[in-house]
């Protein structure tokens, strides 16, 4: 019975990430704007990898495997919202126009 | 009953746009993104003759070609002698394929008494438990010398080419501090996000690295691998805290005196051993027991003098392509 219970928690897990990875892809491709195609490239890359990673826990059970899996889990989420800071970062400070695409608050 | 649609009603419907863009007739990027086709650069005439008069002053000042006519001919023998070259080893590379066994032949000649010997022997005469450790630092640990060495001699090039000065010396070129802020005018500067997760993972990246050396001789790892992780963890504080906070304990002395000081203990101890291997003579080095982490002779100290010069070739690599020095 708990076996069960695992195994359906984790394939929902599983599931919910690709979902989330469909969404991913879909607003990557559907916004026009780089931050708003940054904004879900990273969506994509922090919620849905954690969530299937868990689901991947989940599956696997308690062992050394998934303490190293949850390592993952921290070194991504450190990883990829800093790298697309970074990049969010050098596109307002180069883009002339960034009005047009956002409100600027004046200095 | 079937509904009927006008063209134009159809055109707004998400299933044409579906299947245009299924056979290809709508691209997605084209006008949608932000990106636009690259253009064929067009040489101005003036461009084309400014870049011809210096090819020419290149050629006579620097090669004097107008002076002698022997470099005129020595040019046309390097392009003939350059083709004849590259024929003749094509031929010869062909002609060794082949002479290739077919594949999967039993009695090939990799198949000889070399591996099996690794494979039977390695961990008694190496006392490594990682085979390929014992092989490429003990039995064939020049060939890894070399490597190293090729490291040291690419760093070495880059050096050459992309080196600047401190000052100015001919008002030509920038020097280091002008190539610095230069490179990082856009560049977000003393970010906190960035800096906080490099507190945080720089430690536990550089910690890495270093058990992946240690480990080398007992499981998959080594110099190579844990140098290039160690890279990678300073090249991140260099970018998290800049140029200042490194070079607190990283600059070009450091450079020179940890490559000089690893490759010159790997050849000495290395020929200290091949020496000692090859005249038969008990050579002093205690193997210990195998899964010990002081264990297997020379392997331990040898994946550390190659992690240490690949840990630094990566930084001066990174270093030298961002401002010419460090």
């Amino acid at each position: 019975m708990f076996e069960w219970i695992r195994f359906i928690a984790g394939t929902g897990f599983l599931a919910t990430g690709i979902v989330i990875f469909a969404i991913e892809l879909y607003g990557a491709f559907h916004y026009d704007y780089v931050l708003n195609r940054m904004h879900m490239a990273a969506f994509g890359d922090t919620f849905g990898i954690g969530v299937s990673l868990v689901g991947l826990m989940l599956i696997n059970g308690l062992d050394f495997t998934t303490l190293k899996m949850m390592l993952v889990i921290l070194f991504l989420w450190c990883a990829s919202p800093v790298s697309s800071h970074l990049i969010a970062r050098l596109e307002a400070a180069t883009n002339e126009k960034l009005e047009e695409h956002m409100e600027v608050e004046k200095e | 009953m079937s509904r009927k649609k006008t063209e134009k009603e159809y055109e707004k419907t998400f299933a044409c746009h579906f299947f245009r863009w299924l056979h290809g007739e709508k691209d997605l990027y084209v006008g949608q993104m932000e990106m636009r086709p690259q253009e064929v650069y067009q040489e101005s005439k003036e461009e084309a003759e400014k870049r011809q008069r210096a090819k020419n002053i290149l050629l006579n000042k620097i090669y004097g070609r107008k002076k002698s006519k022997s470099i005129k001919y020595l040019e046309l023998f390097y392009r003939l002698a350059s083709i004849l070259f590259c024929g003749i080893l094509i031929y010869l590379l062909l002609l060794t394929v082949s002479w290739l066994p077919p594949i999967g032949v039993a009695d090939r000649p990799v198949n000889n008494e070399v591996s099996k010997r690794y494979i039977e022997k390695g961990l008694e005469e190496t006392g490594a438990i990682n085979i390929v450790s014992g092989m490429i630092l003990d039995y064939r640990a020049f060939d890894t010398l070399g490597e190293s060495h090729v490291l040291f001699v690419a760093t070495v090039t880059v050096l050459i080419m992309l080196r600047l000065d401190k000052k100015h010396d001919n008002g030509t070129d920038l020097s280091i501090e002008e190539a610095e802020a230069n490179d990082r005018n856009y560049e977000p500067k003393n970010d906190a996000i960035l800096q906080m997760s490099a507190y945080v993972l720089v430690p536990a990246i550089i910690l890495f690295g270093i058990y992946v050396i240690l480990n080398g001789h007992l499981g998959p790892g080594g110099g190579f691998s844990g140098g290039a992780i160690i890279g990678a963890g300073l090249i991140l504080y260099l970018n998290a805290f800049g140029f200042q906070k490194t070079e607190r304990f990283f600059t070009e002395k450091t450079y020179k005196w940890i490559s000089f000081g690893s490759l010159s203990f790997y050849c000495i101890a290395k020929s200290y051993s091949f020496y000692t291997g090859a005249n038969h003579i008990e050579s002093m080095i205690p193997k210990g027991t195998p899964g010990a982490i002081l264990s297997s002779g020379l392997i331990l100290p040898l994946n550390i003098a190659v992690g240490l010069v690949v840990a630094c070739t990566m930084y001066a690599f990174y270093a030298m392509f961002r401002k010419g020095g460090f």
